[in-house]
């Protein structure tokens, strides 16, 4: 055996001796060896060898092993040698998913960014959260290891494995859009990469920001997070028509601050929409003008919103900290003119800012009037332009951070051809890029060519996916007969889906959760029974006392029974709902929420309520294709809690394939068979008539009534909310009169539903 | 037979501050002189108990007031035999009372009462004017000055808890809802001891919460809840403290409200 491999031998001699044959590596070997001998005594020196061996056995190639010295020159300061030799294994299990070249990217930026990754803990998560990437797409590492000085956040270094992670999920197996995303081109990276060590952001502020909007200012404006436009790019507030587009974060700001800057940013916004936004034609106006204009405009619907809440003034006024120091640049300039008018008591030495409040001071009698601040802001753009110094339209950016971008309030439809480069130059340097539109596009919409997600329920393709669990008959009205065995039930695994569009909307419908959730409190109060003449009990009942004492005195045998209690009727209810997932749920309505959604929507609801009510519940998807392929997507059975999971299981439901009822309804009432309860609900939620691939429909609306009256003999109640906008459906024909509700309006589905909910258990 | 009619201590002697929001004094007047039954409609301390005493007082009418409760029985408004010593003995009940001996009846909150009890008022209040005593085998026509009003919030009501049809439509009804701010705000500083600012602020926060009905909160700051509240701090707690304890603390529970409710209401503080 060659003693190179012999274990035994130290693995600084054999690394010595397998160099001496390398002519282009022993020279930086030997200096490298030397200067970490030297520092560390020799001997000390073996672990670092053995992680020099470790990339030797992957093949990791001249490049790697150079860029391994390198970084063990530059980091011996402040590493010793067993942590050096940490960094090799590291390097080394990188270098196996995703070759040399990465290694080496890798290997450099780690050496620069070290002293941020604070520890053993920190440099291990780097080496870590590579090789995952390099795991599954090789092709990624080098470019995250151009942006590591990003990533990497001095103080929030473990996220960075958060952001590789979300990153692999989000992009699933789209290569391109993977590729964009870690060199930090997507939307999406922007934001997660905004996000390392900010915070709140967008989402955990949102139904704050919408009840503040509600008590100050009456208003319900649509509120939609706005991605960051590029890294290092400040964004501001933007004004469109009703709806408010916020940061979704703002990068660099943590808890308290981001919170404050969050809620005055939004009533800033929510001040121009109350005091009118005027819309400006731009015509001829030119940049400074139109920048100088927006700065009174902002000031005036301030000084308004003041005037009616004046604790408006500490939120505003701790950001107006321009001062002369801050340099003569016209943006320094604008900062105290903003200052000024917010704050008559500044004094600034600027006559341009002691001009703005004299102007603003003198205009008070119409202050109701936007067009003082188009009046303002021309004479002081004026002043400006006499002084000759440059505006720069394109570096624009509205200050300070909790004013919107100004855009809102101008016209820009009509330009003066004189003056359309400066002004599309600075609107377009504000504007929120275009290509966001698309991420904000609903999360169930056709992915037009992008691949399929990873991750994903998709009861509809894929007929290898999920278990066969059951096969049921089914009625062959043709014959007449019933066929056993007929059609076979497939489980398929339900994943999380994007939670946020789905918690948005139960957000949007608080008024209606408001009233499920009062029904639910009277339901579970109004179900105490009170018991009269009781042979015990916590309180006397008064007649019947009196009814007895009469008895005793008259000689007869009292009843003795003369005490009150109060006794819960035990609620013991089961319920199971079905939820229609087929292809024709994917229509979209007006808003441009599809069928699902409001399904999506219905059932959430009424699991809140049903989980409140401690009624013990299950949720169930289904859809088919033949006979053979009946699928259904358990979000909860009744075992399970009702909990973030099952939320995102419901969230990730989507939509494909016919709707095969009878089969659905035979599984589900297998299902809720086996559960102990005093009564059993089903309740089925669909958009439609049943079909499927290969049977008439007609067969199947027979069967499904079929199944109806077997459960009804076995004590299961089944009823129907169908959406049915003529009134012409198989409802009633397969629920029976009573048991059918059907729907004009898909909107009213949550309501309905719950409600029927509501009207059942109380019987 | 019952003993002699003593109303006195349901007399109010000293004239109830009532500040008038609209015509209700002239339809309850106008309902009065028919001696037809009267609902009061309206969110929780907006004033229709105040509204109640203040009538009875400018009618010169005694007032008996029955809050309403989820085990209130039929026997707890009409009255019930009770034992003594000699025998027993027949007690009118506090409707009773009022039918024999010509007093307004005023029932609070009449939805919380079970169904079964409500329809007791039903004979009274249609063209009979009769309460009828089962348990006593009497017939009692309502005395001429006979009056009955309840009160009603219709925000509570849901398919669970709300008047039959029947019962609801016995009534003439009045709304009552909170009174306009500056009017709110004359009437915190009179009942709580504050002055302009102060109530004007409260007045202020109490709309913002109002603003979150429905979204967030079930009922906003109430008139009752500012009152109090500007008791607080125009006896020396601090405003914030104050409205913290008279405001955000008993309205609701939920963290998130709170919070933002907060940020209103440091809006609302100079
Ligand atoms: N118009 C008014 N004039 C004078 N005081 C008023 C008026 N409106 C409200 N108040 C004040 O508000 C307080 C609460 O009103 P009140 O007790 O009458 O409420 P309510 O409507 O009967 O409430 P609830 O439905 O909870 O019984 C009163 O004690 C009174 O001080
Ligand atoms: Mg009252």
């Amino acid at each position: 055996m060659s003693e190179l491999l012999d274990r035994a031998t130290p693995a600084l001699d054999r690394l010595g001796r397998l160099m001496e044959a390398r002519a282009t590596l022993a020279a930086r070997f030997e200096e490298t060896r030397a200067s970490l001998a030297r520092r560390h005594g020799a001997p000390a020196l073996e672990p670092w060898a053995a992680g020099t061996l470790a990339l030797v056995d992957v093949n990791a190639g001249a490049g790697v092993l150079l860029a391994f010295w390198r970084a063990s020159l530059e980091l011996a300061p402040r590493l010793d040698p067993d942590d050096l030799a940490a960094m090799a294994h590291g390097a080394a299990a990188l270098c196996r998913e995703a070759g040399s070249a990465a290694t080496v990217a890798a290997l450099d930026a780690f050496a620069g960014l070290e002293p941020r990754l604070t520890g053993a803990e920190g440099r291990a998560m780097w080496w870590r959260a590579l090789a995952r990437l390099g795991q599954v797409t090789p092709d990624c590492v080098e470019l995250v290891a151009a942006q590591a000085h990003r990533l990497v956040v001095p103080g929030h270094a473990m996220e960075f494995e958060g952001f590789i992670e979300a990153g692999l999920r989000a992009t699933g197996r789209d290569r391109a859009r993977r590729r964009a995303f870690f060199a930090l081109e997507d939307p999406l990276a922007l934001t997660l990469l905004a996000r390392i060590g900010a915070g709140p952001g967008f989402d955990e502020m949102e139904a704050e920001l919408r009840m503040v909007l509600a008590a100050l200012w009456d208003t319900r404006p649509e509120l939609q997070p706005l991605p960051p436009a590029g890294p290092d790019m400040p964004r501001r507030v933007n004004i469109a028509g009703p709806v408010l587009r916020l940061p979704a974060v703002f990068p660099g700001m943590e808890g308290e601050g981001a919170r404050r800057l969050y809620l005055a940013a939004t009533l800033h916004a929510g001040a121009h929409l109350h005091f009118g936004n005027p819309r400006f034609p731009v015509r001829k106006f030119r940049p400074v003008q139109i920048a100088l204009a927006t700065l009174v405009e902002d000031a005036r619907i301030e000084a308004l919103a003041m005037r009616r809440f004046p604790g408006l003034r500490r939120l505003w006024g701790a950001y107006h900290v321009a001062t002369p120091e801050d340099g003569p640049t016209v943006a320094a300039l604008l900062r105290r003119v903003a200052r000024g008018l917010f704050d008559p008591a500044y004094a600034d030495p600027d006559a341009l800012v002691g001009k703005a409040q004299t102007l603003f001071r003198a205009a008070r009698d119409r202050i109701e009037d936007p067009a003082m601040s188009l009046d303002i802001g021309t004479r002081l753009a004026n002043d400006v332009g006499q002084r000759r110094i440059r505006f720069d339209a394109l570096g624009h950016v509205a200050e300070p951070a909790y004013r919107d971008d100004g855009l809102g309030i101008w016209d820009f439809s009509e330009i003066d051809p004189e003056v359309s480069d400066d002004v599309q130059m600075m609107v377009e340097a504000a504007r929120p890029t275009p290509q966001e539109a698309d991420d904000a596009a609903p999360q169930d919409g056709p992915p037009g060519e992008a691949p399929e997600p990873v991750g994903r329920a998709r009861p509809a393709r894929g007929p290898d996916e999920g278990v066969i669990v059951a096969a049921y008959p089914e009625w062959d009205a043709g014959a007449g007969i019933e066929r056993a065995d007929w059609t076979s039930v497939r489980e398929m695994p339900a994943a999380a889906g994007e939670v946020r569009p789905l918690l948005r909307a139960l957000e949007r419908a608080a008024a209606l959760r408001g009233r499920v959730a009062r029904l639910v409190k009277a339901a579970k109060v109004g179900r105490a029974a009170r018991l009269k003449r009781q042979a015990e009990g916590h309180d006397l009942d008064i007649d019947a006392v009196i009814e007895a004492a009469i008895a005793t005195r008259a000689g007869e045998m009292p009843d003795l029974r003369v005490f009150r209690s109060s006794a819960r009727l035990q609620r013991d209810l089961a319920v199971l709902v079905l939820v229609d997932v087929s292809h024709s749920t994917r229509e979209r309505l007006a808003d441009g929420a599809s069928v699902l959604d409001v399904e999506r929507l219905a059932v959430a609801m009424l699991a809140e309520a049903l989980e409140k009510l401690g009624d013990d519940f299950a949720l169930l998807a289904f859809a088919s294709s033949g006979r053979g392929d009946v699928r259904v997507t358990p979000v909860k059975s009744f075992a399970e809690p009702y909990d973030a999971a099952a939320l995102a299981r419901l969230a990730g439901l989507q939509a494909g394939l016919s709707t095969r009822l009878g089969a659905a309804l035979r599984h589900a009432g297998a299902q809720i068979a086996r559960v102990r309860a005093f009564r059993k609900l089903v309740l089925v939620l669909t958009d439609g008539e049943p079909s499927d691939i290969d049977v008439a429909a007609g067969d199947l609306v027979q069967d499904a009534r079929r199944v109806v009256l077997q459960l009804r003999a076995q004590g299961i109640d089944t009823f129907g909310v169908t959406l049915d906008p003529a009134g012409v459906g198989s409802a009633p024909a397969i629920f029976g009169k009573t048991n059918a509700m059907p729907v004009r309006r898909v909107e009213d589905l949550p309501e309905r539903l719950s409600e029927l909910y509501f009207r059942l258990a109380r019987r | 037979m019952p003993s002699a009619p003593d109303l006195s201590a349901y007399r109010i002697a000293v004239e109830p501050y009532y500040r008038p929001v609209g015509d209700e004094i002239a339809v309850f007047e106008a309902a009065w002189r028919h001696r037809l039954p009267v609902m009061l409609k309206g969110p929780t301390g907006c004033g229709k108990t105040r509204f109640v005493e203040y009538m009875a007082w400018r009618l010169g009418r005694p007032l008996i007031t029955v809050a309403a409760h989820e085990d209130m029985t039929a026997a707890d408004l009409a009255g019930r035999f009770l034992l003594t010593p000699e025998g027993t003995v027949w007690h009118d009940g506090p409707l009773t009372q009022a039918v024999r001996h010509g007093a307004i009846c005023y029932l609070d909150e009449i939805v919380e009462a079970r169904q079964d009890t409500t329809v007791v008022i039903h004979p009274l209040t249609d063209a009979r004017r009769m309460l009828p005593l089962e348990k006593r085998n009497e017939l009692i026509p309502a005395h001429a000055d006979f009056q009955l009003v309840i009160s009603y919030n219709p925000g509570y009501q849901s398919a669970v808890k709300d008047l039959k049809e029947s019962t609801k439509q016995r009534f003439v009804a009045i709304d009552f809802d909170y009174p306009a701010p500056a009017l709110e705000a004359e009437i915190v500083m009179r009942e709580a001891g504050a002055d302009l600012a102060l109530a004007r602020t409260l007045v202020a926060i109490a709309a913002c919460s109002r603003n979150l009905r429905g979204q967030g909160l079930d009922e906003g700051a109430s008139t009752r809840m500012l009152i109090h509240t500007g008791r607080l701090a125009a006896g020396g707690v601090s405003l914030e403290a104050a409205v913290h304890a008279g405001i955000v603390l008993p309205i609701t529970d939920d963290a998130d409200v709170r919070q933002a409710l907060g940020s209103a209401i440091s809006a609302c503080l100079v």
